[in-house]
């Protein structure tokens, strides 16, 4: 009983730095750059818009990291949907039914890494990188050109990328005298929609703390009578599923698709999940630290790229900085955890 | 009966998989080069050819596939020993090879130039430099590892993703070039071979050399299998945990070094792009078991080139660049399900049953 | 309890470095921006003194290649001048860094955004949104798609498909000089970043040339515009064919990458095809290595592309800042470079560019 305590409040603990870390960069941003327009509202709302798809695939990465898995194949899958959407729309299928031909797919990837995980007991590291190079590969079968999406294309999905919805505050006047209204797209909202489904699945579905018990132990989730190889599959399903949905999200903002599309955005995603407070042993971890971890990512890059004068790869870098933090962090709860329960 | 004892002797050495691939991958192109009127040995054949830069040099299919295979080569040696060790992979291993890279062209160089035809310093400086870096990215890991008891593969994440950023900002964000026979040699050739083969032979020669004389091998190999009572029965298994991630450090460093003069600039973004990947894989096809504990580096050794030359095969079947991942992707699930825990148990009982099935 | 306070100043220690990690915006700015010398200006001066300033901000596709590097180089010496506040964003060839970069740029209002799109397509949305916000767009070297050309006010760069005319033109020229009919030249083309500009341009020019001359072209791969890439795939060509007379690189560094794979396959570079030397064609003309390979024969012939857009640019804004408004598209004089003798010049759509040493 006293162990359970202890991990709950280190994982609040960690929950609680993530927030805090964010207000602290955030408020750094708007005290440093606020006469370069930093405090304006648009400013956090374009890093939704740029990180919308992020945020879909970070909520599935937790749900896999809380099995203690990991699934980096998450990049190749947001290229290998972004060409087919491009590739699609341009062969003349329509909008609706090509997503959800994305989505499909996504789900069959899914079955198939899940079922080598979960059924095979292979590791999820080693089978999510053939997953990767798998989908990579795919996008440059699919074609090896940048094909892009137009009006002329897809209307529909034209119009859906295009679509803004204007928010009714916040607006003000720019140098050029012209009111900019603040908006946010339509990814943002599909989003915060996923955002909001899998923190409630996480917390009061049977399946969403089955994933918790296996991560946490799998020999006594399997005592528990969970069907531990059904919940690991099930999750790398629901992961690559989510990762599909982030993949459209994406292709909305970048409306082009690509080889070289989302490159090391695996890493982007552990790294959210990460800063967000979900151990990588599994067990631990909220959707709502990964959203904030995608947030403080979003808000390094927007400041790096305020300031106009630093090095690109300075974001890479800090990020890297932080996750080496909160790995620390999280080694010195691990550690305090099991001298408790010794 | 003999037979049967042979067969069933290398059923079991832990070669069999790698020699199996290799054997598979010159049976394609003995195949493909028939077809194509090739002759269908000319996967094998090795001549010597005059060129303007280098003077008589050997040139052949099996020379390339060396030559390519290299760096792939001395990350699985790397690869091998952490895998064995820390029953975990090291996945930084491609990064750190681009930040070794940038780091030893910057130097040779000058911070923020990016082409010079003379060097700005010594070449040994530079070669040091990088190959000590490669070092000191190793000691990091292993920190994390072996004193904070954090997951390799999580350890790891953290240069996978920080150092090509930091390449790229030693190199002030410029593919840096630096256009010198002497810092290329590393690159091309020594006499009619080329250097990075002998880079690699004599990497190999050294660590196998320092395996065999001393106990390192056994200690890792015990550190591996339990760390516990390795621990009891006296060896600091922290020590040899760190000490194989330094050593995977070095070899990134090494490998590092001949990539860029290979190419005589240090291009941040490309340099070791998804070579982690082909040390695990060479590691996985050589038969090790990522869980840690006994190893094989011979084996480790043939899957590297194994995987050079299936991605060299697949370059000569016409497979762009861009889709040759997919091929990998499928041989990668193929081996590594063959290897699984419970295919392994439904094949064993099927054999079983076979053998019981001929008794009666 | 008492292991537990240990880790809870651990904890405080962490808060401690985190907010010393959170600050290294304002500690790098001081440290990276040497070349503005004392600069640590009191924050309302500074305001008061950008507010004269044109405010540029300009998303650099990457440093690919020579070419960009020098490419950077002569926009950046453009734009930091007198009166100018330039805000430099490296896109590390990845289009949604762009995407970003182009976002922030209108969040903070500059007067101008000068944009080298890493790819031609996708660039609307974001592009609509800078139109939006009255903000003027300068393309510079590679295009947008055609449905976008309202979006931006101009472009300035080169023509890529003439280039590709020019060099094409060359090689007929040398085959009529050197008495080879057109069978007889085994071409394969390393291509650069798929869906570049540049690509589409060399690429198509290189296509109509092998129709008109009947050049059999074997195969066409791209190199990403890298040395290492373009290696690569020529070492792939030379192990698939070993008819390869003439080698079309789209750019120096892809040229180089293919001369150190003809070389280590034990073949030489040059000129003079029928005695089985492998000739090499190329793009860009920029760095002291490629004038270098020309002159020793190395590469036969480059197609220049003139990377020094940043005079240009400048005086595009300085118009526009007048009211001026400038042609929709600007191209660069180019020219062609060859130390080969037997071609003094050629013409390409009845203009005459002469052949020089460079």
């Amino acid at each position: 009983m006293k162990n359970k305590k202890v991990s709950l409040n280190s994982n609040t603990i960690l929950l609680l730095i993530t927030i805090v870390l964010f207000i602290v960069l955030y408020g750094m941003g708007c005290i440093m750059y606020g006469n370069k327009g930093f405090t304006h509202l648009q400013t956090f709302l374009n890093i939704l818009i740029t990180n919308a798809g992020l945020i879909c695939i970070a909520c599935g990465m937790t749900c896999v990291m809380l099995t203690a898995g990991i699934d980096i194949s998450v990049g190749g899958l947001v290229a290998m949907d972004c060409m087919m959407i491009a590739v699609g729309l341009n062969k003349g299928i329509p909008a609706p039914l090509m997503v959800g031909l994305v989505i499909l797919t996504g789900i069959i990837f899914g079955l198939v890494q899940g079922f080598f995980v979960g059924y095979l007991e292979i590791q999820p590291f080693i089978v999510s990188m053939a997953g990767m190079f798998f989908t990579r590969g795919m996008t440059a079968v699919i074609s090896t050109d940048q094909v892009s999406v137009t009006e002329k294309s897809s209307p529909l999905y034209y119009a859906w990328a295009n679509y803004k919805i204007k928010l009714p505050f916040g607006g003000y006047m720019n140098n050029k005298g012209k009111e900019v209204l603040p908006y946010i797209r339509i990814n943002v909202v599909i989003a915060l929609i996923v955002l909001v489904v899998i923190f409630f699945m996480l917390r009061h579905t049977k399946f969403g703390r089955s994933l918790y018990a296996v991560g946490g132990s799998e020999q006594s989730a399997a005592m528990m009578g969970l069907n531990v190889k059904s919940v690991k599959m099930k999750a790398y399903v629901l992961s690559s599923f989510l990762c599909s949905i982030g993949g459209i999200c994406f292709s909305l903002n970048t409306m082009s698709g690509s080889v070289q599309q989302a490159l090391g955005l695996e890493m982007d995603a552990i790294s959210s999940a990460v800063i967000g407070g979900t151990l990588l042993t599994g067990g631990v971890g909220n959707v709502i630290g990964s959203f904030f971890g995608v947030l403080i990512n979003g808000t390094i890059s927007s400041i790096v790229k305020t300031n106009g004068k630093l090095a690109s790869s300075w974001p890479n870098i800090l990020t890297a900085g932080l996750l080496f933090m909160f790995i620390v962090i999280q080694s010195v709860f691990a550690a305090i955890r099991s001298k408790k329960t010794r | 009966m003999k037979d049967k004892k042979l067969i069933s002797k290398i059923k079991k050495s832990q070669l069999l998989l790698p020699v199996v691939a290799m054997l598979l991958v010159m049976a394609v192109n003995i195949i493909h080069d028939a077809a194509t009127g090739a002759g269908a040995f000319s996967f094998f054949k090795i001549t010597l050819q005059q060129t303007t830069g280098n003077g008589t040099i050997l040139y052949g299919r099996i020379i390339d596939i060396l030559n390519r295979g290299s760096e792939a080569a001395l990350l699985a040696l790397g690869m091998t020993l952490v895998v064995s060790a820390s029953a975990g992979t090291d996945i930084s291993v491609g990064s750190v090879m681009s930040l070794c890279a940038s780091y030893c062209c910057m130097l040779l160089a000058g911070y923020g130039v990016s082409s010079v035809n003379e060097l700005a310093k010594p070449l040994w400086l530079g070669i040091i430099a990088g190959i000590l870096l490669g070092c000191l990215c190793g000691a990091f890991n292993g920190f994390l590892v072996a004193r904070l008891n954090i997951q390799p593969m999580v350890a790891t994440l953290i240069l996978y993703s920080a150092a090509r950023a930091i390449g790229l900002l030693v190199c002030n964000d410029l593919i840096v070039y630096v256009r010198n026979d002497s810092f290329g040699f590393f690159g091309s050739f020594l006499g009619p071979i080329p250097t990075p083969i002998i880079i690699t032979a004599i990497c190999i020669a050294i660590l196998s050399l320092i395996l065999k004389k001393t106990a390192l091998g056994m200690y890792i190999q015990s550190v591996g299998i339990n760390a516990r009572a390795s621990r009891i029965a006296g060896l600091n298994s922290k020590r040899i945990i760190h000490l194989a991630y330094i050593v995977c450090g070095l070899f990134a460093g090494i490998a590092g070094v001949v990539a860029s003069s290979r190419i005589t600039s240090a291009d941040s973004n490309n340099i070791g792009l998804y070579l982690e990947m082909d040390a695990i894989l060479a590691v996985a096809l050589g038969g090790n078991s990522l869980g840690g504990g006994k190893f094989n580096l011979a084996g480790s050794i043939i899957g590297a080139y194994t995987i050079q030359a299936i991605t060299t095969t697949l370059y000569a079947l016409g497979v762009s660049t861009n889709q040759a991942p997919v091929f990998k992707a499928i041989i990668v699930i193929i081996i590594v399900a063959i290897q699984a825990p419970p295919v392994k148990a439904y094949m064993r009982k099927k054999s079983l049953s076979k053998t019981a099935k001929g008794v009666a | 309890m008492k292991t537990s306070k240990k880790y809870l100043s651990f904890i405080v220690v962490m808060m401690l470095i985190l907010s010393g990690c959170s600050a290294p915006g304002q500690a790098l700015h001081v440290q990276t921006s040497p070349e503005d010398s004392g600069e640590v200006l009191p924050e309302d001066l500074q305001e008061t003194e950008s507010k004269n300033k044109v405010t540029v901000g300009f998303s650099q596709v990457g440093a690919e290649s020579d070419w960009r590097n020098i490419n950077t180089d002569s926009m950046k010496t453009s734009l930091s001048g007198e009166g100018y506040d330039l805000i430099y964003d490296d896109g590390q060839q990845k289009q949604a860094n762009q995407i970003t970069a182009i976002r922030t740029f209108i969040q903070k209002e500059v007067d101008y955004i000068v944009l080298a799109p890493v790819i031609e397509d996708g660039w609307n949305t974001v592009l609509t949104e800078a139109k939006d916000a009255g903000i003027p767009v300068i393309l510079v070297d590679r295009m947008v798609s055609d449905d976008d050309t309202d979006l931006f006010t101009c472009w300035v760069g080169s023509d890529f498909e003439l280039e590709g005319k020019k060099v094409c033109q060359w090689l007929s020229d040398f085959c009529d000089a050197n008495s080879i009919s057109g069978n007889e030249i085994n071409i394969i083309n390393i291509k650069g970043t798929e869906g570049a500009s540049a690509e589409r341009g060399r690429t198509r020019a290189l296509r109509m040339a092998v129709a008109r001359h009947g050049w059999n072209l074997l195969d066409e791969r791209s190199g990403e515009f890298t040395q290492a890439k373009g290696r690569e795939v020529m070492t792939g060509f030379l192990g698939r064919f070993d008819n390869i007379n003439v080698v079309y690189c789209e750019n120096d560094n892809e040229a180089f990458g293919a001369i150190d794979a003809i070389e280590a396959a034990g073949k030489k570079v040059g000129s003079d095809i029928k005695n089985g030397e492998i000739m090499v064609l190329a793009f860009d003309g920029t760095s002291d290595q490629a004038v270098e390979a020309v002159r020793s024969g190395k590469i036969s012939c480059i197609g220049e592309c003139n990377p020094l857009h940043g005079p240009r640019v400048e005086k595009i804004i300085r118009n526009l800042q007048q009211g001026i408004v400038p042609d929709k598209y600007q191209y660069v004089d180019e020219g062609i470079f060859s130390a080969v003798e037997s071609v003094k010049e050629v013409t390409v759509d009845e203009e005459t560019y002469s052949v020089k040493l460079p």
